[in-house]
């Protein structure tokens, strides 16, 4: 199990190298720089900024200055928040990032979970019929619809709830988290009747019910592990994509989360600032991943004797 | 964000529907105002988008300006009306040629943390902006002192700027030519005094709240990027006994929808602005907090002179003017948010741009004019005028462009394709001079001709269409040189006749500040800058919401 870890390891270095360089030449691809602006800025001026980002360079240079950054963990300064770095822009905005979605994801895998099971359990029934409809809702109607209505019923209308903002209050965070964790629970629910529906079919539960035991100890005791198998490769990925922000979820309710600034930075041409979050985005995906293929070995024993 | 506009959209379109038919679309029924100051004099203000500095040296956004108009003061200020007042500097004379300015500082001006605002604060703060090593984009602001452009290039020392300090309470400011509006840049961001001591022990570091010192009404409190900027009351500014306000919170919006939302949810009492597509939707829910007026900025089509269809076609320039029912757009496009525009410059105090005689035509009167000059220009049914008009990917533009190639189409038979760019990919193509025909808009930096005729000079960096008349250049410069104000509006007035007549732009409104405020913050006032500074603001006693 080491050694596969490691091995794993290994691997993403060079996709990280990759996904970094992708990013960086496409964003010094895309028309337009970071210093253009309705204003247009007078050629000596334009000259001065961009020796001091060192964007007079060749991109060669430019890009082999940004891996030496890269490797010492140094992201580089933000071109749009000019006394602002892009280390700091991404370690204030990860924490309300990973509170908001690590919340919404928990409510999420709680609720769908349950809704999932109890439907296959009590299949064609209407415990199977009404969440079911209710998830179909769920994962149609996006979150820009959602996350407003929230706001509306239950900060306009009722004042029950702020409407948004981030100063570290629980009230603050219901609205957000509720609006994220729609889609999620909706997706989990459905993914979960799936799953649990095949398992409760398959020899091996058959094999349990034919010995007599009760369906309460069929569940705990042997259903459950197999049940979770699609919803670990679910979050893997998903809380990579959670933790890096969601960008309606941030704007519509003012969280200073990094997804804003990753989409207020490609923009703005802010370079440093899109291929750092890139990188972040990239090593999340690669972390989850492997922390889903351990989950993995410990939820199936297949996996495990294969590996 | 489109996404999130449409969101929101839906769900208001939603609650409206809910709402006319609970109460009428009547606002705020509950909310009781009494006519003392509140105890708690705190105020939530809203941003357009997070400001990229406060450093005022160095910020270019409007958004940033904002809070630095609260942090910092320059020699003059801006009263409630957005006239100029004195600010750090009590007094002043100018010399007979209006070449030399000399200001007294007032001895009572303070820094936040108790030294004096002295004049060296100034020619510090002024040259570190001209120095190329600081790579301060807004540096050209500075142009009409002594020696700036050439110290910019990197051709002279700083130390040749046109500002001395005759002593610590006395500044000589020496100009290239008489600069009446002079006074207007002095209260502007790139002029405020910096405590030196400050920057040179914080370097780029200074303006975080642990270290800045700042010397306006107010100081910084904490700042959280993309979340929160928090100020309270600098009890060292000069004037602090006439400022109510204790505590002002700045909440940057990347979407204007969002300000509406929280402003309805009661988070933030004064928004930068709403989204201008829903200007009626809000007056009929919102009523009087609904706040909008003249504004210094110009929203227009733009001409490619030097080549396409219109070099070299002044009849079809015109006619494509003509054809356009400004009215209509303003009205039935916008709502009523915007005044019509015949002329490059908005009505200024001193100044009253020359308006084309067919401005007050009736609309068949000038369609059929129009048509005479598209006929002229070579075009007709069976060979239309066909070309694309290029604008900036926002969805508060789109309804003005499907509208104008409606009346081309009606009123003239030309074929006008509108089609967008996201906004830098566009600004690329400008500055390359490839579209013929373009999205134009400009917001003055201070209320003069001067700043909006200037895109039209053949040496403009943003004269993106082109245009180059000796005329029109020798004008500007006369005006540029010349003393008597009278004369100098006179020259703009004919330079501005010029480009009127020659059609080299396509005016289709004036632009308008809009603004929801709370109805029980007091002393705001509508001004053509839309610069509100928040000293003069505050907070009534009220309950309910």
């Amino acid at each position: 199990m080491g050694r596969f870890i490691i091995r794993r390891l290994l691997v993403a270095i060079p996709t990280l190298l990759v996904i970094a360089t992708l990013a960086f030449a496409l964003l010094h691809a895309t028309p337009g720089g970071p210093f253009d602006s309705a204003r247009r800025l007078l050629p000596e001026i334009q000259k001065s900024i961009e020796a001091r980002y060192h964007l007079n360079e060749p991109l060669w240079r430019q890009y082999g200055r940004y891996l030496a950054d890269l490797i010492h963990g140094d992201l580089g300064p933000s071109f749009q928040y000019r006394n602002t770095s892009v280390n700091e822009l991404i370690a204030q905005g990860l924490p309300v990032d990973a509170l908001v979605g690590g919340l919404a994801l928990l409510a999420a895998v709680l609720l769908g979970s349950l809704a999932g099971v109890v439907a296959a359990l009590r299949q064609n029934s209407w415990l199977d019929y009404l969440p079911m409809a209710v998830a179909v809702l769920g994962v149609s109607i996006p979150v820009f619809v959602i996350a407003p209505v929230l706001i509306l019923v239950f900060a306009i209308e009722l004042h029950w709830l702020p409407g948004g903002g981030w100063s570290h209050s629980p009230r603050q965070l219901v609205l957000p988290v509720a609006a994220l964790a729609c889609p999620y629970t909706a997706y989990v629910a459905r993914l979960m009747r799936g799953s649990a529906i095949e398992v409760l079919h398959s020899p091996f539960i058959r094999t349990a019910r034919a010995k007599g035991l009760p369906e309460r100890s069929i569940i705990l005791r042997h259903a459950w592990r197999p049940m979770l198998m699609p919803l670990v490769s679910f979050l893997g990925p998903t809380f990579a994509g959670v933790l890096s922000g969601s960008i309606i979820i941030e704007t519509v309710f003012g969280l200073p989360g990094i997804g804003r600034y990753f989409f207020t930075g490609a923009l703005n041409r802010d370079y440093t600032l899109v291929v750092g979050i890139t990188v972040l985005y990239g090593a999340l995906i690669i972390a989850f991943n492997l922390l889903a293929d351990l989950c993995y070995a410990w939820l199936d024993p297949r996996v495990r004797h294969a590996a | 964000m489109n996404a999130v506009g449409r969101g929101l959209l839906l769900a208001a379109a939603l609650l409206c529907a809910c709402q006319q038919h609970d109460r009428g679309g009547a606002a705020a029924p509950t909310l009781k105002i009494s006519n003392v100051l509140a105890a708690d004099q705190t105020l939530v203000r809203a941003l357009d988008a997070t400001p990229r500095t406060l450093d005022p040296s160095l910020l270019t956004d409007i958004p940033a300006q904002h809070v630095t108009d609260d942090l910092f003061e320059g020699l003059t200020s801006l009263a409630v009306d957005g006239t100029v007042i004195p600010g750090v500097a009590s007094s002043w004379q100018v010399s007979a040629d209006g070449r030399s300015w000399t200001f007294h500082l007032r001895p009572e001006a303070r820094w936040s943390n108790g030294d004096a605002v002295v004049a060296e604060d100034f020619v510090y703060a002024w040259r570190r902006e001209v120095d190329p090593k600081t790579a301060a984009e807004p540096a050209p602001s500075l142009a009409p002192l002594q020696n700036a452009m050439a110290i910019i290039a990197g051709k002279l020392p700083v130390s040749e700027l046109g500002v001395v300090a005759l002593d610590a309470r006395t500044l000589r400011v020496v100009l290239n030519a008489p600069t009446p509006y002079l006074l207007y840049l002095l209260s502007d961001s790139f002029m405020q005094p910096l405590h030196r001591p400050t920057l040179e022990r914080f370097g780029d570091d200074w303006v975080r709240p642990e270290h800045i010192v700042s010397n306006g009404p107010f100081v910084l409190a904490d700042e959280l990027t993309g979340n929160r900027i928090g100020l309270r009351k600098n009890p060292r500014y000069w004037a602090a006994d006439t400022v109510r306000l204790q505590r002002l919170i700045y909440l940057p919006f990347e979407d204007r929808s969002a300000q509406v939302t929280r402003f309805e949810a009661g988070d933030v009492e004064f928004t930068d602005s709403f989204p201008g597509a829903q200007y009626h939707w809000l007056k009929s829910r919102l009523g009087d907090q609904v706040i909008s007026g003249p504004y210094l900025g110009i929203f227009m089509v733009g001409f490619q002179m030097n080549h396409g269809p219109f070099a070299a076609n002044q009849a079809l320039r015109q006619a494509l003017s003509m054809a356009v029912d400004r009215d209509i757009l303003t009205q039935r496009v916008r709502d009523g948010l915007y005044l019509p525009a015949y002329t490059l410059v908005p009505p200024l105090p001193d100044y009253q741009a020359p308006e084309p005689a067919w401005a007050k035509w009736s609309p068949t009167q000038r369609h059929a004019a129009a048509r005479k000059l598209y006929a002229q220009a070579g075009y007709s049914t069976a060979h239309p005028l066909r070309v694309e008009l290029m604008y900036n990917t926002d969805p508060d533009n789109r309804a003005n462009y499907e509208a104008l190639s409606a009346m081309w189409r009606a009123n003239l038979g030309a074929e006008v394709q509108p089609y967008n760019e996201e906004f830098r990919v566009m600004l690329q193509d400008l500055q390359l001079h490839k579209p013929t025909l373009f999205q134009d808009a400009w917001i003055g930096d201070f209320p003069d001709p001067l700043t909006f005729l200037q895109l039209f000079q053949s040496s403009h960096p943003q004269n993106y269409g082109q245009y180059s008349n000796a005329r029109f250049d020798a004008l500007l410069t006369a005006a540029g040189a010349e003393p008597d104000n009278a004369k100098r509006v006179a020259d703009f007035a004919a330079a501005e006749q010029l480009v009127d007549d020659q059609a080299v732009c396509l005016p289709l409104y004036f632009y308008a500040s809009r603004h929801l405020l709370k109805p029980y913050v007091r002393g705001f006032q509508i001004n053509v800058q839309d610069r509100n500074l928040s000293r003069y603001l505050y907070v009534l006693e009220h309950s309910g919401s």
